[in-house]
This record gives structure tokens, C-alpha cells and sequence, in this order.
């Protein structure tokens, strides 16, 4: 039989199916290479993938990041998922942009780079220097190998490189350092006279047709809003302990319980004369120290002062001109071989050399401050407020327990709770979505009294606990509700009135001062078109002058430059609404400083460095404007 | 064709091979060598590279302390020994700032304009373009300049800093109408030197 397949399986048939066969093995797995049917991807930039997933985590990371730095104002609802998304998207795709830039560039950071970077990076240093154990557990915790990190660290550096090269290419020509010297430090020479807008007050009688006109156009302004008034119940730690008593008795127990907090151990006084042995010397050089410092002992021992050979001897800095004295020390403060001689010395004895990382020491006690247990009575209040805070802290979870399942079990009234934990009930005056005093003033407590369970169907709300780490807790109702309306006419009349006259005022005041300055465009003199108006004269004035209001002068500084001898006129309207005709005297321009030479001006680095900054984002847009950037339409479910 | 035995067959083999054998050996040997010599090559590229990316580290260094002579003798080492690559286009680009700053105003144009020409970007040639532009008009070379930012004004990304220097150019003509229009689609397109754009545009004579 074997005979007969060998015989058949020569043809042209056989040769057919084994190629059949074969497609199948050869063609295995190579959606992989292709990216056909894999994970979704979020955006294409030329050619390269973004990965919905890697959009999503950092989508993540910008929410933690957002609540982090806004805290308690964080709200989602007020970060559009969907835009936040898109932002990110943004930075993703700048960033895969530059890569595939400074790739497609052929930009290479090299090795050596590298390595001086992560040298110098100070998370991987320990006494200030490189730590190869800290490099590598801080990599670690980040879930990533060297490798891997050094290659993100190329990737960053070649970035940071292109837009190093465009950035600090950057420089002011030295006709537009002059010009800004010129402009920015320009001065005028100006005058202005104001018209009061309380000159231009009338007594008209109110127009009432204008009133209801301005009435209806602005129905926001005359808009309250939706409005609650609450009903509600705090449970407060704090005043739980207060009124918290507890007896002398346990007290005491407390304190015989924990006697170690309360003893200071032995602390000494100490002083000592340092020869420095640096890190570096041999046996050598340290036993060389060590005779020196022998010899210094034999001179103490012989009855010279301490403290004058520390003063002239120690190379200790800090205490040598103190007579080598150290202070009272604590045990745990000193390097170990230090703190065992000085703890182990008799008051008055000079310690033989003692060997530290610093050099060769020589200590003297000079008072022993012996171990004490402070009384009972220093600390007395100390530990009833502790007891007292344990105590309300147990009491508070307990009893927002209770508060919490009474709630649930009554949810049409505060009575019963507020009756079963002795807690009175408060009641809030009008407050709207911008929260109330208080406790009230907490976006939770707001949220709670708005929503649809709490304000439409009138139940209780649930317990709420406005700040983490405070303990308090907080149970509210609505009470009363009134939406949103228009306050009637009659109510906002006087109020109209009022906007109206001050407007027909300013506008009065305006027209005046308009037509005084045409007059005096036209050749008037100023004394003649003023009248009784006392001008005021600043004279030469820069563009940064605190004595002169802001709106005259921008007008100042905007008005055109006067012929010799002439005048250049401008109006402007002040914050008051008083107006003002502005005059122009003269324009003398700010001083060219020669630059020192060799020396760039600090008005120099300011504008290149705004201008290298601007370009460096000019040219990323530049390059995504040439890029194929493919975007997918933008999931919006997100998990903040 | 068919063999009445296997013996036949170790013959025709041994004769093909006979035929074929040195073309095949070659033809492997060849594709080896290819394998690794683009390998090689490859390898050798990212060596010059990131010697030349050095090279550039030092030029950047020497432009901060304001080491003029030397930026510009090591954008010289970038461009002779390291033109393949675009580090040799990004010295000249700082050895341009260095050359200006030190007074070399001819020198700085030219390294500008030799950026433009070797740009491996189009957007370094617009931004080199600019400073080019800039400095003829500091020089009062304002044909120059015109016909640099008639050449190269082609991205929207850079339309706010051409116009303004077409407003700076304008401005020293003595055509002021022209000036506030260019300042204005500056300062509206958004220009590094905005600030100091509102000041130009302020202190034109009025229009009338």
C-alpha cells in the first residue's frame, strides 16, 4: 500500500495540496507583524500607533493628577472627560511627533550623555554620589530594567536636544534690542483734565418705558437661583471630647502604663578636639594623626586648658571656637564610636583617641544630666486630652453608625435621630448651589442637598462626610425649596434707576469730554475749553507711572507723537466712569544702553528667550501640520 | 523527467551541483555579507552620530558661556568631518547666534543662509530663514530681507513671525499703514516678540 501512495504522491495533485497546506503555516501569526485586527488604537502618527490603552492610562494619570492638586475642589463633572481626553491625545501625539522627527533626522544622544545624565541625576545618589543600588531599586519600583530606562532616557534627551538646538539659537538683532530700549523705556510728557461723572447727574425724573426696557433685556441679571433651605444634624468629634469626663483615676493608670513616654533618659554635656583624618589618607597618614592627637592628650592630662587647645588645636568648625564644647547631647545623636566613648567617660576624664569616619576625637563629659520621669501633675492635662480625643474619636464612629442606620430606617424625618443621639437640629437660612456658612459651605453638603433624592423626593440624605481627616458628619433635609425666578419688577425698579442715571451720566461726561477735545484739536487753549477744570500735570511720565490712573496712560502712551511745539489730544474713561481728555506734550524716547562687550543685555536674553521659546512651538505645529495624524473619533466613557 | 533509481538520482544531483554549486555558494555568501554588511553600516552610522551628537553637546556649552571662537571652530569640526549628518546643519545654526552676537555680521549670514540650503527639516529652514530675515532687516538690507521672506513665508506656523517682519520692513520704508496691518496679523497669528510688537504698533503715527 505505502507503494502505491509513494507512486501516486509524485503528481501534480499531491504537489497542489502541499502547497494548500503550506499557506496556512507560512501566513501564522503574522497579523501580529501586519497590526491587522489587534488592539484598538487611538491615534496614527505617521505610522506610528498610539494604543487606545496607553491613551487610557495616561487619560488616568491627568485625572489623579487634576484631584491631587485641586483637592477638595475637585470635581469631575467639571473636567469634560472627553476633553481632557482630547488634551492628552494632543500631548501624546507632539510627543510621538518629535520622536518620529528626531528619529526620521537621525539625531542620537550618545552613551556618554547618557550616563553623565543619569550620574548626575540627584534620586540616584546616596551622601552625593551615584548609588547603583538606589539606581536600580528606583527602577524597580517603576517596573523597569535599565535597559529599558536608558532607552526612554535616549529617547528624552534626543527630544530635548532638537529643541535645545532651536532654542538657544535664538537671539535679539541689535536693531530690536535697541527698539525695545527705545519703546519700553520711552517717556511722555502729558496732562489731563477730568470730568467728574457726578458733575453730569440730573435729577430728570425716571423715564419708566426705559426702566421696563432694561428690564426685559437683561433677564439674567435680575435671575435668582435655585434656592433650599435646610434642615440638619452635625456630629462633631471635637465637641464629643470636649464634653468628655474622665477621672483622675485612669488617668493615673494611663500614665503608670506608659511611664516610658514620660522619662527623659541621661543626657550629657560634652565637649571634644577633633583632628580631621581625611577619607582618602593611608595607614600612614592617620597614625600620624594619632600621634598628634596622643600628644595633645598627654598635654591635657598634664593640666592644660581644654578649652584653649581646642580653640587652637580642633579642626572641628563648628566647635572649635567654643572651647570644643558640643552642648547636651542625646543618646542616638552622635556617630556610634562617639556616643559610646562619651556615654561610657566619667565627668572630668579625658577620653583616649576615638576613631570616627571624621578622624581622631578626644572627649571630655563635663555634666551628667541624670535620666528623669516627668510627675504626674506636669502631664495631667496633656493625657486628658489625649484620652479624651481617643475617647470621642471611638464615640463619633459609633455613633455616626447608629446616625447612619436610624436615617436609613426613618428617612422622612430627623426627629428620631436627632432624638436617640441628643443632637439638636439646625435650620439653614436660603442657601443656593454656591453653598452656605460653615459646614454648609462644603461641596458635598451642597451636592447632597441638590440632588434629585434629597430636594425632589424629600428624604433624608444619606450621611455625609464633608472632609476626610475631619471628623465630622453630617445629615440633612430640604425643608423648603424655591426654584429659579425673576425678581418682579417692582423689587429691581430703584435698582434700574439707578444703572440707568449713573449710565447717562458717564455717557454725558464722555460727550463732554469729546467735544473738549475736538475744540482743542481744533487750536482752542486749554484754559479756554477747560473753564474751571484744573488740568493735572504729571509731565514726564514712564509706561509703569503709579501716579497716573492706567486708562490715560494707555492713552498716553498710544496717541500719536506731537509736531514740536504742539499737542496730540486723546480721550480715555476712568474706572469711576469719570472722563478724561488726555494731552500729549512730548515723547522722548528711552536710552540705548551700549552693550558692554563680550556682554549680552539682560533686555537681550528676555527676547531671545521668548522668541526661542515660541519658535520650538511654532515648529512642532509646523511638523504636525506636514504629518499624517490620524485620529479615532474620541470614546468619552472614561474611568475617572 | 523520471529516474528508474535512486542511483540515478544521487547522479543527477551530484551533476547539477556540479553546474550550480559556485553560483549557489556565491549567491549565499553575497547574502551574508549583506546581512551584515547593512548591519555594519548601520552600526557605524549611530557611532558617527552620537559623536557628532558630542561634538554638538560642546557647541551648545560654548554658546551659553558666549565661547564665540570656539562654537564656531567646533561647528566647523560638525561640518567637515560629520556633513552626514544634521548635526552639521544645527551647529551652523548656533555658530550663526555666535557669529552675529560677536559683531561677524557678514559670517552670520552666511552660516544662516547655508542652514536654509542643507536644512533636513523644512521647519529649521523656516525658522533659520526668519533669523536671516531678521538680521537684514537690522542691517537695513530690506530687499534682501523681502525677497527671504518672500521665499520661505510658507507655513502657517511661522506666518505670525514672518509678518512681523514684513511689518518691521514696512516700518522702515515709512509706510506706516502697511506696518500696523503686518503688526496686527502678528500679533493676531502669535509672534515670540508680541510684547514688544504692541509697543512698535502703539508708537506708529496715527494713520490719518
Amino acid at each position: 500500500m505505502l507503494q502505491t501512495i509513494r507512486d501516486r504522491a509524485q503528481g501534480w495533485i499531491a504537489w497542489a495540496i502541499v502547497a494548500l497546506i503550506s499557506i496556512p503555516f507560512a501566513l501564522w501569526g503574522i497579523q501580529s507583524y501586519l497590526g491587522v485586527g489587534g488592539e484598538p488604537i487611538a491615534a496614527k502618527v505617521n505610522g506610528v500607533e498610539i494604543p487606545a490603552r496607553d491613551l487610557d492610562r495616561r487619560v488616568q494619570q491627568a485625572g489623579i493628577e487634576l484631584r491631587e492638586r485641586l483637592g477638595a475642589a475637585y470635581d469631575p463633572a467639571l473636567f469634560e472627560a472627553a476633553q481632557l481626553r482630547s488634551e492628552v491625545l494632543d500631548d501624546m501625539i507632539r510627543e510621538i511627533l518629535l520622536l518620529d522627527v528626531t528619529r526620521r533626522l537621525g539625531l542620537r544622544v550618545s552613551d556618554q550623555e547618557i550616563q553623565i545624565q543619569i550620574l548626575s541625576e540627584p534620586a540616584f545618589q546616596r551622601d552625593g554620589r551615584f548609588d547603583r543600588e538606589s539606581y536600580e531599586r528606583l527602577l524597580q519600583l517603576q517596573g523597569l530594567t535599565p535597559v529599558m530606562f536608558e532607552a526612554q532616557l535616549r529617547q528624552q534627551m534626543t527630544g530635548t536636544q532638537l529643541i535645545r538646538a532651536v532654542a538657544a539659537s535664538e537671539f535679539a538683532t541689535r536693531e530690536e534690542l535697541a527698539q525695545y530700549q527705545r519703546l519700553a523705556e520711552q517717556k511722555r510728557e502729558l496732562a489731563y483734565a477730568r470730568f467728574p461723572v457726578a458733575d453730569f447727574k440730573t435729577d430728570a425724573p425716571p423715564d419708566e418705558a426705559a426702566i421696563t426696557a432694561y428690564y426685559e433685556a437683561n433677564p439674567a441679571r435680575f435671575q435668582t437661583p435655585e434656592q433650599v433651605k435646610l434642615a440638619y444634624l452635625v456630629l462633631d468629634a471635637s465637641a464629643l471630647a470636649s464634653k468628655a469626663e474622665i477621672p483622675d483615676e485612669e488617668l493615673r493608670q494611663s500614665y503608670d502604663a506608659d511611664q516610658t513616654r514620660f522619662s527623659q533618659p541621661e543626657r550629657r554635656q560634652v565637649r571634644h578636639l577633633l583632628l580631621t583624618v581625611p577619607e582618602d589618607a593611608d595607614d600612614a597618614a592617620a597614625n600620624q594623626v594619632l600621634a598628634d592627637i596622643t600628644a595633645i592628650r598627654e598635654r591635657l592630662v598634664a593640666g592644660e586648658s581644654f578649652e584653649e587647645l581646642a580653640k587652637t588645636q580642633s579642626k572641628d568648625p563648628g566647635s572649635a571656637a567654643k572651647g570644643g564644647d558640643l552642648g547636651i547631647i542625646d543618646k542616638g545623636v552622635m556617630v556610634p564610636a562617639f556616643e559610646q566613648a562619651a556615654f561610657a567617660l566619667p565627668v572630668g576624664e579625658i577620653s583616649e583617641p576615638v576613631r570616627t569616619r571624621f578622624g581622631y576625637h578626644l572627649i571630655e563629659v563635663t555634666e551628667i544630666v541624670p535620666a528623669q520621669i516627668k510627675p504626674f501633675d506636669e502631664v495631667r492635662e496633656q493625657l486628658r486630652a489625649e484620652l479624651a480625643k481617643q475617647r470621642s474619636d471611638a464615640q463619633f464612629y459609633e455613633l455616626a453608625e447608629r446616625l447612619s442606620t436610624i436615617i436609613y430606617e426613618s428617612p422622612d424625618s430627623l426627629e428620631p435621630a436627632a432624638q436617640a443621639l441628643g443632637l439638636t437640629i439646625q435650620q439653614s437660612d436660603w442657601i443656593s448651589r454656591e453653598g452656605g456658612e460653615g459646614i454648609l459651605s462644603q461641596p458635598k453638603v451642597t451636592a447632597a442637598a441638590f440632588s434629585d433624592e434629597v430636594m425632589t423626593q424629600g428624604s433624608n440624605s444619606d450621611l455625609i462626610e464633608p472632609e476626610r481627616d475631619q471628623l465630622q458628619a453630617v445629615v440633612l433635609r430640604v425643608i423648603d425649596h424655591r426654584a429659579a425666578s425673576v425678581r418682579p419688577l417692582a423689587e429691581v425698579r430703584d435698582e434700574i434707576q439707578a444703572e440707568l442715571s449713573e449710565q447717562s451720566a458717564r455717557t454725558a461726561a464722555v460727550a463732554a469730554a469729546e467735544s473738549a477735545a475736538a475744540k482743542l484739536r481744533d487750536g482752542a487753549d486749554w484754559s479756554v475749553v477747560l473753564e474751571s477744570i484744573k488740568p493735572e500735570e504729571p509731565g514726564l511720565v514712564d509706561r509703569y507711572a503709579a501716579t497716573v490712573p492706567a486708562p490715560v496712560r494707555d492713552t498716553a502712551f498710544r496717541l500719536p507723537s506731537p509736531v514740536d511745539g504742539g499737542a496730540s489730544i486723546g480721550t480715555a474713561v476712568l474706572e469711576n466712569g469719570d472722563a478724561v481728555v488726555v494731552r500729549l506734550t512730548k515723547v522722548q524716547d528711552g536710552e540705548i544702553k551700549p552693550a558692554d562687550s563680550g556682554q549680552i543685555a539682560p533686555e537681550a536674553s528676555m527676547l531671545s528667550q521668548l522668541m526661542g521659546r515660541q519658535l520650538y512651538t511654532e515648529m512642532l505645529r509646523d511638523m504636525e501640520g506636514r504629518a499624517k495624524i490620524e485620529r479615532q473619533s474620541i470614546r468619552a466613557e472614561v474611568d475617572l | 523527467m523520471s529516474y528508474e533509481t535512486d542511483e540515478e538520482k544521487v547522479e543527477a544531483i551530484k551533476k547539477w551541483w556540479k553546474e550550480n554549486g559556485v553560483s549557489v555558494m556565491a549567491g549565499v555568501l553575497i547574502g551574508f555579507g549583506a546581512i551584515y554588511g547593512w548591519r555594519f553600516w548601520g552600526e557605524y552610522r549611530e557611532n558617527v552620530a552620537a559623536q557628532a551628537s558630542s561634538t554638538f553637546e560642546q557647541v551648545l556649552n560654548n554658546a551659553t558661556a558666549n565661547q564665540t571662537d570656539a562654537v564656531v571652530q567646533q561647528a566647523d569640526v560638525l561640518k567637515d568631518e560629520f556633513g552626514s549628518t544634521p548635526y552639521a546643519t544645527l551647529g551652523s545654526l548656533v555658530a550663526a547666534k555666535a557669529l552675529y552676537q560677536s559683531g561677524k555680521t557678514a559670517e552670520a549670514i552666511a552660516a544662516l543662509q547655508e542652514t536654509i540650503k542643507q536644512a533636513p527639516d523644512p521647519a529649521l529652514a523656516s525658522i533659520a530663514a526668519l533669523r536671516l530675515a531678521r538680521i537684514q532687516v537690522a542691517e537695513g538690507q530690506l530687499d534682501e530681507a523681502t525677497a527671504t521672506i518672500a521665499a520661505h513665508d510658507k507655513s502657517t506656523a511661522f506666518a505670525g513671525e514672518f509678518a512681523a517682519v514684513r511689518g518691521d520692513i514696512a516700518a522702515a520704508r515709512g509706510d506706516h499703514a502697511a506696518a500696523r496691518v503686518a503688526y496686527e496679523q502678528a500679533i493676531e497669528k502669535g509672534s515670540g516678540l508680541s510684547q514688544l510688537l504692541r509697543l512698535k504698533l502703539d508708537n506708529l503715527p496715527s494713520a490719518g
